[in-house]
């Protein structure tokens, strides 16, 4: 499958999950470089399968307390404690790599291995294959996502 | 007509999640326990009566394939219904989990409604009472 097929997908896949699981429309692409200097919660599920690869989010401090806050709706208003926003960004993850991978073949079993919370924006590499926003500007909050594919054949 | 849900996932704030969105569905009388894996469950479910299990695959130590699999081969447990609930949406998946006892399946995402129907359909009269 082409490499645009697989960041349409992946785009459907975060707007699905987004939309579904924590009430939160996409906005459409982050502008490129127009990145507010905040810190990142950063994520990655790794898959095996047809093919094995991985999925990383950045997602920025502001898109992750608004995530945060709408999956656990915390009664007090308070900022959410970073393991909550940690363990909020890896089920961000493991739910749009799973609903990814349900869409790329519905006939091939992919097992997802456990999501891990890494310590630093996952950037220093390549450009993200999507960055979305969640809002008008990027003081709304972006998500950045990096898709790996290990055994590709276009 | 108070009921009991176990909740197994290795995730806390997946378990929180789903506890909300139970509340948010207006399901009422719910009362939840909670798990982080298989095992845990196991032995919860060996000294607490519960009306529904609801569990992910994908967990440390023993995850949902392997509970399912325990709880069938248990004669008291195995009347206790299970709806997995896993971001694994596959056919092939959800057929081998339905085969080897769950009586229902979510897939993530799923909306609050999919959740509140699964599990009325699950519960059936004990939730009608």
């Amino acid at each position: 499958m082409p490499d645009n097929e697989w960041d349409e997908m992946l785009a459907a896949a975060a707007a699905e999950v987004l939309e579904t699981m924590f009430f939160t429309g996409v906005y459409g692409p982050a502008q490129a470089g127009a990145y507010p200097a905040e810190p990142y919660v950063s994520a990655r599920v790794g898959f095996e399968g047809t093919p094995s690869g991985t999925l990383t989010l950045s997602v920025s401090e502001t898109a992750a307390g608004t995530l945060a806050a709408n999956f656990l709706a915390p009664e007090d208003d308070g900022p959410l404690p970073a393991a909550q926003l940690g363990g909020v960004v890896c089920e961000l993850a493991n739910m749009i790599c799973g609903t990814l991978l349900s869409h790329v073949k519905a006939e091939e079993q992919f097992r997802l291995c456990s999501p891990e919370l890494l310590l630093e924006r996952a950037a220093c590499a390549p450009p993200p294959n999507q960055s979305l926003s969640l809002g008008d500007g990027p003081e709304d909050g972006t998500i950045d996502f990096w898709l790996d594919l290990e055994h590709h054949a276009n | 007509m108070a009921f009991r849900v176990l909740i197994v996932d290795d995730s806390p704030v997946m378990r929180a999640f789903i506890r909300r969105i139970i509340v948010l569905s207006g399901i009422e009388g719910a009362e939840f326990l909670e798990a982080a894996d298989g095992r845990e469950a196991l032995n919860l479910l060996r000294s607490q009566w519960v009306d529904v299990v609801l569990t992910d695959i994908n967990m440390p130590l023993m995850d949902g394939e392997q509970l399912v699999r325990c709880l069938e081969a248990d004669d008291v447990l195995k009347s206790v219904p299970v709806v997995v609930v896993s971001t694994d949406g596959t056919e092939s998946r959800m057929h081998q989990m339905l085969s080897l006892g769950a009586r229902g399946y979510v897939k993530k995402p799923f909306m609050p409604e999919t959740l509140r129907q699964e599990l009325e359909r699950v519960l059936g009269g004990a939730y009608a009472r």
